[in-house]
């Protein structure tokens, strides 16, 4: 069943784009609510984790644009900047608290950067696949993920260098 | 030296790469250390992002076979007095357990798996425990009206009702066998007790609209 094999990703990536809980339960739902409706549409069964992706993607800036109107305008997001002098890959796996800082870095990035890499690093979609999700052509999905690399690597290496002193 | 553009490195990383490729990736970047450094720091991201804890999915198919059979109708919050006081007794949770001091960086060690946990605080395992009592009470409520519909329920309905709680409450005494003492992984089992009363809400929601 699509719902069993695929709801764990889309939930997962729904959570790290709402960062709530509650909204990315019902944004899971909303996502296969809507495919649902809309199975017949897709030509290429390979193509179904992309197009729910995408779908999930929709949902959730939907939810953020509501959430949006009443809020204060979000502080700008600090450009990446180049981590050759950072400390090792390998002291960030071994850092207590790399998690946090993850999790805290990930926060940072505006939320179609945000997505663009998670739909790479943590479900494996390709170029082509995030590409169609997100609306964008190819080289913009590659300078995302970069930009959102280095800013990730950035933040893992200020904690560390933050630590160390 | 030329060097192995970045999305065939991170295509080595994600275990994308057939094996003789994967092969000729790696003979390469063990003889160049910029090659290495960038893959060492895709493995070190995807690694970060792969241990992170995976939230439940199965309590969340009955508010989509209710939407689905009823397109028009939004998920209503009819159940918010019993649920009311568990979610706020979560939020209290939430607050005590978020604002404990940060605990200082430990010292490196030589595997992820072997990592300091951190220490126990416990007015957070104390917050857990009210919060979690509070879920399982509020669940109660929502279990009994369930099991009061039940026998005046098409008997089919009934069955994959009770299977999808069945798996919800397995998959959340797992969760929780899991925890054990880690607040953090406490913090996640009390969003599953969340979704939890939510999947009965849908259930008992549709149950009585079921019920001629």
């Amino acid at each position: 069943m699509i719902f069993d094999r695929e709801a764990p990703g889309v939930r997962r990536f729904l959570g790290d784009l709402l960062r709530d809980d509650a909204a990315a339960d019902e944004g899971t739902q909303e996502t296969f609510v809507r495919a649902h409706q809309r199975l017949t549409t897709i030509e290429d069964p390979a193509k179904l984790r992309g197009w729910l992706f995408g779908i999930a993607r929709m949902v959730s800036f939907e939810h953020l644009r509501r959430k949006r109107r009443d809020a204060l305008p979000a502080e700008p997001v600090e450009e990446p900047m180049q981590v050759d002098q950072a400390p090792s890959p390998e002291a960030v796996l071994l850092s207590a608290e790399s998690d946090r800082v993850l999790d805290g870095a990930l926060a940072n990035l505006a939320e179609e950067r945000r997505a663009a890499l998670l739909m790479r690093i943590d479900h494996g979609l390709g170029y082509g696949a995030i590409a169609a999700a997100m609306g964008w052509p190819l080289q913009k999905v590659k300078n995302e993920i970069h930009r959102a690399r280095l800013q990730i690597r950035a933040s893992l290496a200020g904690y560390l260098d933050e630590g160390a002193r | 030296m030329t060097h192995v553009p970045q999305e065939e490195l991170e295509s080595l990383a994600l275990g994308e790469l057939p094996r003789d490729s994967a092969a000729q990736v790696e003979a390469h970047a063990a003889a160049c250390p910029q090659c290495a450094r960038e893959l060492s720091w895709l493995r070190a991201e995807q690694t970060l992002l792969a241990s992170r804890p995976r939230a439940g999915t199965a309590h969340l198919w009955a508010g989509i076979a209710a939407r689905l059979r009823h397109p028009r109708r939004r998920p209503h919050r009819a159940w918010r007095i019993s649920v009311g006081a568990a979610v706020a007794a979560a939020a209290a949770a939430v607050l005590v357990v978020t604002v404990r001091p940060r605990p200082e960086p430990a010292a490196p060690q030589a595997t992820r798996q072997r990592r300091e946990r951190p220490a126990i605080d416990p007015k957070a395992l104390a917050a857990l425990d009210r919060a979690e009592a509070d879920y399982k009470d509020a669940a109660k409520v929502l279990e009994a009206e369930y099991a009061r519909l039940r026998p005046r329920l098409d008997p089919e309905m009934a069955r994959r009702w009770d299977e999808t709680l069945t798996r919800a409450r397995a998959q959340l005494g797992e969760s929780r066998a899991v925890a054990a003492d880690d607040v953090n992984v406490r913090m996640r089992v009390l969003d599953g007790y969340a979704g939890y009363l939510r999947s009965l809400r849908d259930v008992v929601q549709e149950s009585e609209e079921a019920i001629p």
